[in-house]
């Protein structure tokens, strides 16, 4: 048969008054029902379902349906062939009976029965290769990083070797939308934009995710973050899928500047959403163990009290709010080391006697600190916070 | 109708040759009696297929020399037969003859003891033929019903074209492997033992004992098959069940030319009642909460009709705008009527699943005395313990909530199930069950957009304390 498959990568053919000893001749006559519609669902995390609805000319009797689908990546297995509820006056029952696949050949037939010569709707299913998705976002921050202008875009690349004049894409989340998408081309588009979400900006010292910024003077690092919760206003209907997020500040003169940027995890609803900064050289922590003392309970038990003390400085002339994060096992492991077995503490009368309940567990706690701004004069005031914690029942 | 000329079995009927002189006989002349019927049992899991076709053959009174050539196909020689169906009596076969100078090729000098047409049966087996079963099922965009279809595929790589051939497929395996040990007389765990010759020869004597009575389709007529073309309805597949097999018998006759693969509806359900179900089985589905469809292979789900075969399971659901959503794929292992089907749709990221350890502490100390045989418990009788004793048993105690946040706008429905090796108390409000002596589960649901915190706790007796190895239930308040 000739077929053109640089023309008609993805063909679909109807053959003419034949009959299934027809299927053993592969020499016929054709016609060529072009797509009405074709639907992308990318709302599968790894995979592209492509849908495309033909109007078939259909005889009455057994019909032979070819499709093919040379030089693409379609996997056969999944192809899935639906006569949908007709649409005009005439009502036609059609039916696929069998299918019969080719040697070597990208094709197959389907074998239809309809009840009367008309024209049947059918949409074509299959997962098709080589059509990949990314998100990605821009958020550009407002002057006093209060709120930030949030884009997300869908990147639709297609490398499968086919293309699509007009195509309706559903990426699982956000507004389905249409667009052509031609041979190797990539496509971008804007698929929400939440404007004044409120952002907070988190400094956080964590010894065991972020480690020392100079281990010999006890310094820790203090990255910063944009969080956003993924909920009220305009968010929080959907999850945010994973993806590179490129961070902006306004200037304050119509422009924006570029802070840099993170990829974003993917984030469901009512979860938070963190955007990485960079480290804060304004605020210091040094962070030392003031106290180490054991008892013993009896024989081999032992009580452990353990004081943390942290001298913080902000040099910055706005007041920030300071995120204390502790591993109770990794503060034990290192003063009396690892035996296996998760600690048994209790906070005792220290400065940060509260942790975030929701942020706190057996394991870890964070504890938030109000910084003041530096004083007028410059000097910016040293605080000092102080963790207690009695190690209960070790050995 | 077009064949491919180097790629079919010949059975030629020399009406004016005499009895065989084999030698230097290079210019013949044939006959070619057509196949009437021919009928295919597919035995899937032994690359094996039984072939029995009928012919018409004019025999003449005396001997008559019948040539069977099976040039490029995969038939087992020695498993060649030939039976005379009708009449019955009057004819016999003198001699098999396999010619040195043309292989593929068998001669039998046939003895007919009058002029007369016979129909005869010609049987032998092929590899290359093979059939899998397939499933499509697509969800309602609720989730309440599916539809399930169950297609079968026939593939043919077996060097021959089959023309309007009635196909039998033959579910089920194990079944014949112990026929073949039945007849060898070794127990099933010795099969490998067999020399390959012997197992092919007792595995075909198996497959033909299954198949002893062939089916009545095998009377099919030409004219039949033709007004099986025009039907317009999809075919029926027949489900059988014989012996410990089940036979599926497609409706009508089938061509599956060599190299080609086709593909029929085996059965179709629509609106089979389903069930959404989350499952937290690490075990089963590793450490993540899965979503799962369940249903029953049972009539009042619409199934049931007949086991369904192992094969490959697409899973659809339906997105309400006439499209789909592509779910999962994954393989269905054997179902027996009645049976549940479980389809693993993997993690549902509007389901998100946390587990929190919420606090650790430990009481109920025991402490050996001087590296001796004297325990004694801490606090016990004020009585202080210095120095030179070791703590030797403890009771562990971790609070744990399960925390599971619903952002799908359906309520969900969670089993949770979590393996506590050792001598080990669960206490909670859950109202849990034992799965078995180390496995407790337990159920809750979670409506749209909420979230839930089931917490328990668990108390692990460890050293010295560990009398049992098993998880005892308790009712109580966690972290009390």
């Amino acid at each position: 048969m000739n077929r053109t498959p640089l023309l008609y990568p993805l063909g679909i053919l109807l053959l003419l008054g034949a009959t299934p000893a027809d299927v053993l001749a592969r020499i016929k006559l054709t016609t060529l029902p072009v797509r009405e519609r074709v639907d992308i669902q990318l709302d599968h995390p790894r995979i592209a379902l492509v849908e495309e609805e033909r109007i078939v000319p259909l005889v009455k009797g057994v019909n032979q349906v070819d499709f093919s689908w040379a030089n693409t990546r379609i996997d056969p297995d999944t192809l899935v062939l639906r006569i949908l509820a007709p649409t005009g006056a005439q009502p036609l029952n059609a039916k696929v009976l069998s299918v019969s696949y080719p040697p070597n050949e990208t094709a197959l037939v389907w074998s239809v029965a309809a009840s009367a010569s008309g024209a049947a709707r059918m949409r074509i299913s299959y997962v098709l290769g080589g059509l990949s998705k990314e998100f990605h976002y821009r958020a550009v921050a407002d002057r006093d990083e209060k709120t930030l202008n949030l884009a997300q875009y869908l990147r639709v690349g297609n490398a499968a070797n086919e293309a699509y004049d007009d195509a309706r894409f559903w990426a699982g989340v956000g507004e389905r939308f249409e667009k052509p998408l031609g041979l190797n081309e990539t496509k971008e588009v804007l698929l929400d934009r939440f404007a004044a979400v409120p952002v907070r900006k988190t400094y956080t010292c964590d010894p065991v995710q972020f480690g020392y910024l100079d281990r010999a003077q006890d310094k820790l690092n203090v990255p910063m973050h944009y969080v956003v919760k993924n909920a009220g206003g305009p968010l929080g209907r959907e999850p945010l899928p994973e993806g590179k997020a490129r961070i902006f500040q306004d200037d304050g003169q119509g422009g924006s500047a570029f802070l840099g940027e993170d990829r974003g995890a993917f984030t469901p609803p009512d979860d938070e959403w963190e955007l990485y900064l960079g480290l804060a050289r304004d605020i210091g922590v040094r962070r030392t163990v003031d106290r180490n003392e054991r008892q013993r309970i009896a024989g081999n038990l032992y009580r452990h009290e353990v004081t943390l003390k942290y001298e913080i400085e902000n040099f910055k002339d706005t007041p920030v709010t300071l995120d204390i994060v502790e591993s109770v096992r990794q503060i034990r492991n290192d003063l009396r080391g690892d035996n296996g077995r998760d600690p048994e503490w209790q906070l005792g009368d220290g400065t940060l006697r509260q942790p975030d309940p929701e942020k706190s567990d057996a394991d870890q706690l964070l504890f938030h600190v109000d910084l003041p701004a530096r004083a007028a004069d410059g000097q910016a005031k040293k605080q000092i916070h102080t963790l207690r914690l009695t190690l209960n029942n070790e050995w | 109708m077009t064949r491919h000329p180097t790629l079919y079995s010949l059975l030629c009927l020399f009406g004016l040759l005499l009895p065989l002189a084999l030698s230097a006989r290079n210019v013949d002349l044939a006959t070619v009696p057509e196949r009437r019927t021919v009928q295919l049992t597919i035995y899937n899991s032994e690359d094996l297929t039984l072939v029995r076709e009928t012919r018409v053959v004019t025999f003449k009174q005396g001997v008559n020399p019948l040539r069977f050539s099976w040039a490029n196909t995969l038939i087992d020689p020695t498993s060649v037969d030939l039976r005379f169906r009708e009449p019955k009596t009057g004819l016999d076969v003198l001699d098999t003859t396999f010619p040195h100078d043309k292989p593929q090729t068998l001669y039998w000098n046939v003895h007919s003891d009058a002029d007369r047409e016979a129909t005869i049966e010609i049987s032998y087996f092929t590899s290359g033929i093979s059939w899998a079963a397939d499933y499509l099922a697509i969800a309602d965009p609720d989730e309440r019903h599916l539809r399930l279809e169950s297609f079968v595929r026939v593939r043919n790589q077996s060097g021959e074209d089959y023309e309007n051939a009635q196909v039998r497929l033959v579910v089920g395996t194990i079944n014949l492997v112990e026929k073949i040990a039945a007849l060898a007389k070794v127990p099933v765990g010795r099969l490998n033992e067999l020399k390959r010759e012997e197992y092919r020869d007792l595995r075909q004597r198996a497959a033909r004992k299954a198949m002893a009575s062939p089916a009545p389709a095998m009377e099919l007529s030409i004219g039949a098959m033709a007004a099986d073309m025009a039907e317009m309805t999809p075919k029926e597949i027949v489900k059988e069940g014989l012996s410990e097999y089940f036979i599926y018998t497609i409706e009508g006759t089938e061509t599956v030319p060599n190299g080609w693969a086709k593909r029929l509806r085996s059965f179709e359900a629509d609106a089979v009642p389903m069930t959404v179900q989350y499952r937290y089985r690490p075990r089963e589905y590793g450490d993540q909460l899965t979503r799962l469809y369940l249903l029953k292979n049972d009539t009042a789900s619409k199934l049931g009709g007949t086991p369904l075969p192992d094969g490959v399971i697409r899973v659809f659901r339906a997105n309400g705008h006439e499209g789909l959503s592509y779910l999962t794929t994954q393989n269905l292992k054997y179902v027996p009527i009645g049976d549940k089907i479980e389809l693993n749709l993997g993690v549902d990221p509007a389901v998100v699943f946390e587990l929190v350890k919420q606090k650790v502490y430990r009481d109920n100390f025991w402490l050996r005395i001087k590296g001796g045989n004297l325990y004694r418990k801490l606090g016990e009788n004020g009585l202080k313990l210095e120095l030179d004793s070791q703590v030797a048993g403890w009771n562990e105690h971790t609070v744990y909530r399960q925390r599971i946040r619903n952002y799908s706008r359906k309520p969900i429905a969670v089993q949770i199930r979590r393996d506590y090796p050792g001598d080990v108390v669960f206490r909670s409000q859950l109202d849990p069950t034992l799965h078995d002596f180390q496995t407790v589960q337990f159920e809750t649901t979670v409506p749209a957009g909420e979230k839930a915190e089931p917490a328990y706790e668990i108390i692990l007796r460890q050293g010295y304390n560990q009398k049992q190895n098993r998880v005892e239930l308790q009712t109580g308040e966690p972290g009390h």
